[in-house]
């Protein structure tokens, strides 16, 4: 018998990396889920843009990813006159060895945070999401000196932050 | 010296062959650079774990509802079981009862129906795999494939559950021992014009191969240990 799956349920199958993918991006979980909510819907409405045979997950990151860029750009024109300064000093506080792995969640969100929002994509995809260099640039319509200088910039900036 | 770029490139596995080999060498001759090089393993770690929590959880209601809202279904059995623990059992605690509504609901909420075939499923949040996908985890062997699903490596996660990797001409993917049942961690469309005798000799999808890596907590079984974890019933 063979397997098959629908769009439907490979999308499902997906979530839980779209989700992920989603809190490398955001700041809160509740962004998150939104932000995951969002690509949902829009891949529903697109699926037709979708080729069968093609990668789906790929298609999925890359509508999340544009999403968020629009609003991450509307949030930014709003949020400028609010100043992170207190956010960005409870970052490097603590940096406790072995601390669960769900509590330190908030903590590598609110580093990933801090970086510019073309390092914080590529640092989610190629370091969380374990992507290559040539499928993000691919992702992201940059060329792949571009992901990998971007790289080096926003892991270094995060390990500063965190410590390792 | 090498450059930030090859150095990080190389730490990725993006380098290979000569290119690599040098990098090797550089970190080799040089303390700091090994030492640098730790530290940026410990710090994918970290972000593997913390961000792994998110993809290991299971899925708010609302986003398994937003893929299929129309295709929720009432398990009457269910529904039947919750109006018994309603219509109150003298002596049973009613916190009890409180939770078996509850879990009732969350249950009713997200059933969703097979589809005729399709090879998972979605339950309390979860993937499983279903129908033949199911059926290939719970009894094929990696030395013995039959049909077209084929089991790639069988392993234990960092939680102690048994994992396994299947490649299909329909997608490959990754699923671990969840009870009775394998939940499906990692699912991957077959790319466009990709036979299965090419998926077999390009290898396995970087995206699954990163996910096996972030999940697999010692070495893969052998075939021996493999086909012992198949009689004890994936334990």
């Amino acid at each position: 018998m063979a397997l098959s799956f629908s769009f439907e349920n490979e999308l499902v199958a997906l979530l839980p990396r779209l989700r992920r993918f989603a809190h490398g991006l955001s700041r809160s979980p509740a962004d998150a889920d939104d932000l995951t909510q969002a690509t949902i819907e829009r891949a529903l409405r697109s699926r037709d843009q979708w080729r069968p045979g093609t990668r789906l997950d790929s298609w999925a990151y890359r509508i999340m990813r544009n999403l968020w860029i629009d609003t991450a750009r509307a949030r930014s024109r709003r949020d400028r006159v609010e100043a992170p300064e207190e956010e960005a000093e409870r970052v490097g506080q603590d940096p406790t060895a072995g601390m669960d792995a769900a509590v330190d969640l908030s903590r590598m969100m609110l580093a990933m945070q801090r970086l510019p929002d073309e390092q914080r994509e590529v640092v989610a995809l190629i370091l969380i999401e374990g992507f290559g260099y040539r499928e993000t640039a691919e992702m992201l319509d940059v060329p792949i000196g571009t992901v990998s200088s971007r790289l080096v910039r926003g892991r270094t900036a995060l390990l500063e932050m965190v410590g390792a | 010296m090498v450059t930030d770029e090859t150095f990080f490139a190389w730490l990725d596995g993006e380098l290979d062959g000569e290119e690599a080999k040098r990098v090797v060498a550089e970190v080799d001759a040089d303390p700091a650079l090994a030492e640098k090089a730790e530290q940026h393993r410990a710090l994918q770690r970290r972000l593997a774990s913390a961000f792994g929590t998110v993809a290991s959880a299971p899925l708010p209601e609302s986003l398994i509802g937003a893929v299929r809202p129309k295709r929720e279904v009432i398990d009457f059995a269910a529904a039947k079981r919750s109006r018994q623990s309603r219509g109150g059992w003298s002596g049973f605690p009613q916190w009890a009862a409180i939770a078996a509504t509850l879990a009732v609901g969350i249950f009713v909420g997200t059933m969703v129906p097979h589809q005729s075939g399709d090879s998972v499923t979605v339950e309390g949040g979860k993937v499983y795999a279903a129908a033949a996908l199911d059926q290939a985890l719970t009894t094929q062997l990696a030395s013995a494939p039959a049909g077209e699903t084929r089991i790639g490596l069988t392993f234990r996660d960092q939680s102690g559950q048994i994992c396994r990797s299947f490649i299909a001409p329909a997608g490959s993917g990754l699923a671990c021992r969840d009870g009775q049942r394998w939940q499906v961690r990692g699912l991957f469309g077959a790319p466009e014009g990709q036979t299965e005798s090419y998926r077999m000799a390009a290898g396995m999808d970087p995206s699954l191969a990163a996910l096996i890596e972030s999940a697999m907590a010692d070495e893969p079984f052998n075939s021996a240990q493999e086909k012992a974890a198949r009689e004890k019933g994936w334990r």
